[in-house]
């Protein structure tokens, strides 16, 4: 079992690595990317996802469908530090040639499926979760949401599908930082109280501290009740590790410049 | 091949057969039903799924499904099952080339008087510009039930667009296996008719008018709208000296456009009529044969029209 200490380590590295490949590239997604890297670093490293970096098409894998697409900047380092493709790919980040662009597709192994335009994911999830029942296998289908997305009426749509048809081996994680591409949330379509809403739609629903390994990898254990998808609510922080680019839509798709620069590289390290 | 009186059934009768034997085939709902579709609820209920008043989940679901190894049929009604959902069909069907047939029912105004919400006149040009879609207007029960195990097992998403009700068979014994995606079902020196779905019957009708008048009119069944040979079209129309397209769909973007796309980049040089339904919204109610007519469809209409333009004359509608 990893350590919170060591898993912390390793998030610290990851956001260092969606840094520079950002900065590099001179475009990507800092903040969402940010907020939801501890929930990555929990399912890849906290022994959560079932998967084999060597066989990526195991028909028997756990999946994660990174539905809020443009977080696939934290994913780019979690698969090739687990051994998806080289880590030296994270250097073509938005290159010709490269197949690691600003939203993830299925050439990239590990990548399960296209995402980008936001509210499909949870759909695809409902999906692979009911194909892998009626397949008779036992591995789960995680998704991974934001408070945003949500404001999409696909996202309602699969959460009833999925609590009418008791898709237990289904598991969404809505990545609550309450801010979209311009604004709070709050200020848009506000999405609270989310816990409620999954709760209302069938869902065993639970909050959690997205930045706390203990809370998520408690969250994530086990089936839950036996009926019923569950919903990790992890209330989280935009652009969680950098001071100046917290809890603001200024770094949605906006990047440090000058000083900030040398500012966040300090904070990250 | 059984006779089937509702051209839904020649669908799912044949997709029904499959299924007993493939339990990975699945059938999703939109909330519609068919009398047919009430055997896979009593025979194989795990493998059709209601999903309600949700499209675009449907959709969705059908992707991971598929993703599972699943051959996955949906169904709705056309602007619903196409429109609605159109995101998740060109990201989650067709950017993966996902085997999931998309069956939409009522096409052009098989929904009359159910206004234009229920109309299906946009759906050929948009489900035509998803890459990787395969596109299907079939005219009779024969194609349609020749056609499912191809739509069911080969790779990639399709959509078949169906009509309502019975119409004459067409095809019974041709044997033939529609691969080439057309079949010219009569010559014409003076005029070639081509034209899709039921507007077929129409085309054969007012052909054999035509020809009895002295205008000797062919007509060409285009029942795959893509993938679609250019060459087969280019010889299907290359004897005669004009060509009209004839579709129940908007005159944007439908086969009047396939095939003016075709001749002209041939440089074919053949006067091209297009004949459909006008790009306007249709309040009008009474029923589908005024509609049609509104839009200069029915027969009469049509061999005026067609008849003055071979004689060079004016266009009454």
């Amino acid at each position: 079992m990893v350590s919170t200490s060591e898993l912390k380590d390793k998030a610290a590295w990851v956001r260092r690595r969606t840094f520079e490949m950002v900065i590099s590239a001179g475009s990507g997604h800092l903040g969402g990317s940010f907020s939801s890297t501890d929930i990555l670093v929990a399912l890849y490293y906290g022994g959560v996802l079932e998967h084999d970096p060597s066989n990526p098409g195991w028909d028997r894998r756990g999946r994660l469908i990174a539905s809020k697409g443009h977080s696939s900047l934290g994913l780019y380092p979690i698969l090739a530090d687990r051994g998806y493709f080289p880590l030296a790919d994270l250097e073509t980040f938005n290159d010709a040639g490269s197949t690691l662009g600003g939203h993830p597709d299925t050439r990239t192994p590990g990548i399960e499926t296209v995402t980008g335009s936001l509210g499909h994911g949870l759909g695809i999830g409902a999906g692979l979760a009911l194909g892998a029942k009626r397949n008779g296998q036992s591995s789960r289908t995680y998704v991974l949401i934001g408070d945003g997305e949500s404001q999409e009426g696909a996202i309602w749509e699969s959460a009833m599908f999925a609590a009418q048809h008791k898709l237990s081996g289904l598991t969404v994680i809505v990545d609550n930082n309450g801010v979209s591409a311009t604004d709070h949330t709050a200020n848009t379509i506000n999405v609270e109280p989310v816990v409620d809403k999954w709760t209302a739609a069938g869902w065993d629903s639970r909050p959690v501290d997205g930045h706390s390994f203990d809370e998520l990898l408690k969250a994530f254990e086990g089936e839950g009740t036996s009926d019923r998808p569950k919903a990790v609510i992890a209330n989280t922080v935009k652009g969680k590790g950098v001071s100046f680019m917290e809890d603001t839509a200024a770094f949605h798709h906006g990047l440090p410049s000058g000083d900030q620069i040398e500012l966040a590289r300090a904070e990250l390290s | 091949m059984p006779a089937y009186t509702d051209i839904r059934d020649a669908l799912f009768e044949e997709l029904f057969e499959l299924a007993l034997n493939d339990r990975f085939i699945m059938l999703l709902s939109g909330d519609q039903g068919a009398f047919s579709i009430k055997k896979f609820q009593d025979s194989i209920p795990d493998q059709y799924i209601n999903v309600g008043v949700a499209e675009q989940n449907m959709i969705s679901v059908a992707a991971g499904l598929a993703m599972t190894g699943h051959k996955v049929v949906v169904y709705g009604i056309i602007p619903f099952a196409t429109i609605r959902c159109l995101e998740q069909i060109k990201i989650d069907l067709c950017s993966q080339n996902l085997p999931v047939t998309i069956a939409g029912v009522g096409a052009g105004y098989a929904y009359a008087t159910d206004g234009p919400t229920h109309h299906a006149v946009h759906d050929m040009a948009l489900m035509r510009v998803m890459p990787g879609m395969q596109v299907w207007n079939p005219s009779d029960h024969t194609m349609i039930a020749s056609i499912v195990p191809q739509l069911v097992n080969d790779p990639g998403p399709k959509y078949i667009r169906l009509d309502k009700g019975a119409f004459p068979d067409l095809y019974a014994d041709s044997g033939d296996d529609f691969s080439e995606g057309l079949t010219v079902l009569r010559k014409g020196k003076d005029l070639m008719i081509v034209a899709t779905g039921i507007m077929v019957h129409r085309a054969l009708e007012v052909a054999e008018s035509l020809s009895a008048a002295g205008i000797d009119t062919g007509v060409t069944d285009l029942y795959r709208v893509k993938p679609f040979d250019e060459d087969v079209l280019r010889k299907a129309v290359a004897g005669s000296n004009r060509v009209a397209t004839l579709e129940e769909n908007s005159i944007v973007g439908g086969i009047g456009t396939v095939v003016g796309e075709v001749m002209a980049e041939a440089g074919m040089g053949i006067p091209l009529r297009r004949l459909g339904i006008a790009d306007v919204f249709r309040w009008e109610l009474g029923g589908r044969d005024p509609l049609q007519a509104r839009d200069g469809l029915d027969a009469s209409t049509l061999i005026d029209n067609l008849t003055n333009w071979t004689n060079d004359g004016a266009h009454v509608n």
